[in-house]
């Protein structure tokens, strides 16, 4: 149950965000969307809207919050069980809501809020889905967020970052079916995260070579696939010099989307946004290298027999 | 060029039944004949069809693509498009992926599609995934029975400005037509609410209703002169009872051309989902008596789908309803969206009435030229499963077989048992190809006459029409072999179809600083550019100058 960010600008007055610190991370979206800017139904801005943060520690992001919710380490999966259940208006033990650092008090006054709200939001980073309980732990948010609407409007959204992961996710999806973790090597998609995930594969080294588009693995990922990646060809396309590029043994300098490179960039919400560079490009763009890496291998003659006798798999 | 040579014809456009002659293709077109030396194809003993048209699917954008993210299970179950050197690989299934798309539908015999849901925000999305969608030719309804910008101004009596400013939309979407969904309860939905009722106000709002946006969406589609009437997705759709509110709709469009999309969603009787009943007899009734009205089935068949409309109130039910997943995908001033997987069962009374309503109303409404056949895709069945229904319209026998498989208790309630008519394939013709052509304004579509695009298919003479419809033995778009022997041969891009409605340019004035307020993106961000949009088809329509 998510929206586009004009919803919330228009009308969240209660905003909740999770695991996350964007004062920092995402510094527009407090002033652009979800805070400070005034709505067509929050027409006095941040002081028709309450701002509430959980996090594990008080970070630049506690300053602009009304309530601070100070949650114990990995233990946002039972905080999020205990809300469900009082939204429910179901008994709660009292060692569970010691377990997770904050009193009945404050739980129960976070639902009052939330369903006295009229539009609520819950904004989620990684520190709920990347930490301990990882998915169940956006299950568990998305599974509130949905309860709520008995209630009340409320939505809820994961922060995303990270360039436009949103806009590889949505093209994966609508020639795949599926968001990421593919594997075509039987000539149609199949998904599994965990086997088929980009780290898994590296990890046992399942891949003879790379191709890495935008993304620097060499500065994020855990050493043994690091370590993959630098012992088999790697192919780097990236407008700047990486931890990836440095490892890799072809890295091509490509347009920068959005400066030289037009384009599209998805928003955090998959609004489409047209990229209109500034400036000339001095360099190839992703695209036209990929076309023509392309059209190199199908230059090439087949490897496996049946296509050279012109038979079909399927 | 092509000469497909002694095939038995239906073209009912033209008035062809079943006459065996020869059709000629050049140049993408029909013409009246080729040169000797053109290809010829032996259609002896085979049935030869305009392509099929289908006036209303979810094939593309964002809320489908939504739904394709929510259901992996459902894709590992589905049919797998391998990679060839013809297809790029995919999956089929519920939600098929954008290439599978093009191959599935033309694979079928079918060529055109109406994307029938598309907001002015993602619209650029939209159009991303149908330059995705290869062979067939796409055209798209823009939402706006809940946009906000529209209902402000009907709010304030402001029709003229609202039809400038619709016209504006319909070419910043690169849209078709004008799409109405639930026409102000998902703006009621913003804050968790819905609005069933015509003469309810809408929340948030004091006195506009959903009579007054449905009346001017119809009046608008009217005068701006698109070539697609107003496509309607009526109020309170699923519910039992519901029936009462689209007769009030329909009577509501008196004076006016609208599509009344998915009829069969919007033709139950009874007062709760214990004694809920078929009113497609009430229905069928009054539309009859009605021209300026065309509809399509949204025809129901058994198993495994997933739920996908802008009707974001009539979701969360369905959720509760179900108990299953449910995704909601609100987008800012315009519409909403609800995605619910589902399985239709045969011994669910509902889902029993639901199948019966669908295959009801086709039988009931005596003028096929303004009933296409739909599933909603994926609503009530999968596109791909249009073979199915065309068995159910054709072999009466066969049909009273199925029902006899509906749990008894259903028969009291339904009047499918007591309906004998058969489809021909004349008519089957027309509820596939030349009706939803004429429906959306295509002229170039749905027929054989001289000068329209060479959209053909080739099925063998069967039995068992599900089968002979299900695979086609050749397909041809824009005068190519697509499909020969049931294999995709050749894959070709698509057109897409847009429309340009005049309108004055200083509307832009009017909605510039509005958008600053009520908009996260930029004004000049939002309108889709027409080189975003692969093979793009305007159809200039008519004036909509302020009156002099």
């Amino acid at each position: 149950m998510s929206c586009t960010l004009g919803e919330v600008k228009n009308r969240a007055d209660f905003i909740i965000y999770w695991g996350g610190n964007p004062a920092e991370c995402h510094p527009r979206h407090f002033t652009r969307y979800a805070l400070t800017p005034k709505g067509k139904f929050i027409p006095r801005g941040r002081k028709d809207r309450t701002m509430v943060l959980v996090d594990i520690r008080e970070t630049p992001s506690a300053k602009a919050a009304d309530i601070f919710l100070q949650v114990r380490p990995g233990k946002d999966f039972e905080m999020l069980s205990i809300l469900r259940a009082l939204v429910k208006n179901q008994k709660v033990s009292a060692s569970a809501v010691a377990e997770t650092g904050l009193t009945l008090e404050q739980l129960t006054d976070l639902v009052s809020r939330m369903k006295a709200a009229k539009f609520g939001v819950l904004f989620f980073g990684m520190g709920l889905s990347m930490t301990r309980g990882k998915h169940m732990n956006s299950a568990a948010a998305l599974t509130l967020a949905a309860e709520m609407n008995a209630f009340t409007k409320f939505v809820a959204m994961p922060m995303r970052g990270h360039g436009n992961v949103t806009g590889a996710d949505v093209i994966m999806r609508y020639t795949t079916t599926y968001p990421f973790g593919i594997n075509l090597s039987r000539g149609y998609p199949r998904f599994n995260p965990g086997e088929y995930s980009t780290i898994d594969l590296l990890v046992r080294g399942d891949t003879d070579a790379t191709l890495v588009l935008g993304a620097d693995p060499g500065a994020t990922m855990p050493k043994p696939a690091i370590e993959h990646l630098r012992r088999t060809p790697t192919i780097v396309l990236d407008p700047k010099v990486t931890h990836t590029s440095r490892l890799a043994r072809v890295h091509f300098t490509t347009a920068p989307a959005g400066i030289s490179a037009p384009g599209t960039a998805y928003r955090m919400d998959e609004v489409p946004l047209p990229l209109r560079p500034a400036l000339k490009p001095s360099y190839l763009t992703d695209e036209e290298v990929l076309k023509r890496i392309v059209a190199a291998v199908k230059a090439k003659p087949p490897w496996y027999p049946a296509a050279r006798d012109g038979a079909q798999i399927a | 060029m092509i000469r497909i040579t002694g095939g038995t014809v239906y073209d009912p456009k033209n008035g062809v039944n079943g006459v065996v002659r020869d059709v000629c293709l050049s140049e993408g077109k029909v013409v009246a004949d080729v040169p000797a030396h053109a290809r010829t194809i032996d259609a002896r003993g085979m049935i030869v069809f305009p392509g099929g048209v289908d006036v209303h699917t979810h094939v593309a954008g964002a809320a489908l693509n939504f739904a394709r993210g929510l259901i992996p299970e459902q894709h590992r179950k589905a049919r797998p498009v391998y990679h060839s050197p013809q297809c790029r690989a995919g999956i089929a299934g519920t939600t098929p992926t954008t290439f599978a798309t093009g191959y599935v539908y033309a694979g079928m015999g079918w060529t055109t599609a109406n994307e029938a849901a598309v907001p002015i925000l993602s619209a650029k999305h939209t159009h991303e995934e149908l330059r995705d969608t290869p062979i067939i030719d796409k055209c798209t309804c823009v939402l706006m029975a809940n946009n906000e910008i529209i209902l402000d101004l009907l709010e304030n009596d402001e029709f003229e400005r609202a039809k400038q400013v619709t016209a504006w939309q319909v070419w910043a979407a690169k849209a078709y037509g004008i799409k109405a969904v639930n026409p102000g309860g998902v703006a009621g939905w913003k804050w968790g609410k819905d609005c069933k009722g015509l003469a309810e106000v809408i929340p948030g709002y004091n006195k506009v209703t959903p009579r007054n946006v449905i009346q001017a969406l119809a009046r608008i589609a009217d005068e701006l002169a698109l070539p697609h009437p107003v496509h309607l997705h009526c109020n309170n759709l699923g519910a039992p009872g519901n029936y009462t509110t689209t007769l009030e709709t329909m009577k509501a469009l008196e004076g006016n051309r609208a599509h009344m999309a998915h009829l069969q969603y919007h033709a139950y009787g009874g007062e709760d989902w214990f004694d809920m009943r078929s009113a497609s007899v009430p229905i069928a009734e009054y539309f009859n008596a009605h021209p300026n009205l065309t509809c399509d089935a949204g025809a129901v068949l058994f198993g495994n789908t997933v739920t996908i409309t802008a009707d974001g109130p009539w979701q969360h039910l369905l959720y509760e309803l179900t108990g299953k997943k449910w995704g909601n995908l609100d987008v800012e001033n315009e519409t909403g969206c609800g995605v619910v997987p589902y399985v239709y069962k045969e011994k669910n009374l509902v889902n029993a009435i639901q199948w019966a309503v669908g295959l009801e109303l086709l039988l009931l409404i005596t003028d096929p030229w303004r009933v296409c056949l739909t599933t909603d895709h994926p609503n009530g069945a999968c596109f791909w499963r249009y073979p199915e229904i065309l068995r159910l319209l054709m072999d009466r026998e066969f049909r009273k077989e199925e029902i006899k498989k509906l749990p008894e208790k259903v028969l009291p309630r339904i009047v499918l048992p007591e309906l004998d008519r058969e489809y021909t394939l004349y008519e089957i013709a027309i509820i596939t190809s030349a009706g939803p052509a004429r429906t959306l304004g295509l002229e170039q579509k749905g027929h054989l006459g001289i000068g329209a695009d060479a959209d053909v298919a080739i099925y063998e003479s069967r039995a068992n029409p599900e089968e002979m419809f299900a695979h086609p033995r050749m397909v041809l778009k824009a005068g190519q072999v697509i499909v020969e022997e049931g294999e995709i041969r050749n894959v070709i891009d698509g057109n897409q179809f847009a429309t340009k409605p005049n309108y004055d340019p200083a509307i832009e004035d009017f909605l510039r600083p509005l958008f600053q307020q009520q908009y996260t993106v930029q004004f000049d961000n939002y309108p889709v550019s027409e080189e975003c949009v692969h093979g793009l088809n305007v159809h200039q329509c008519g004036s909509c100058l302020p009156k002099q």
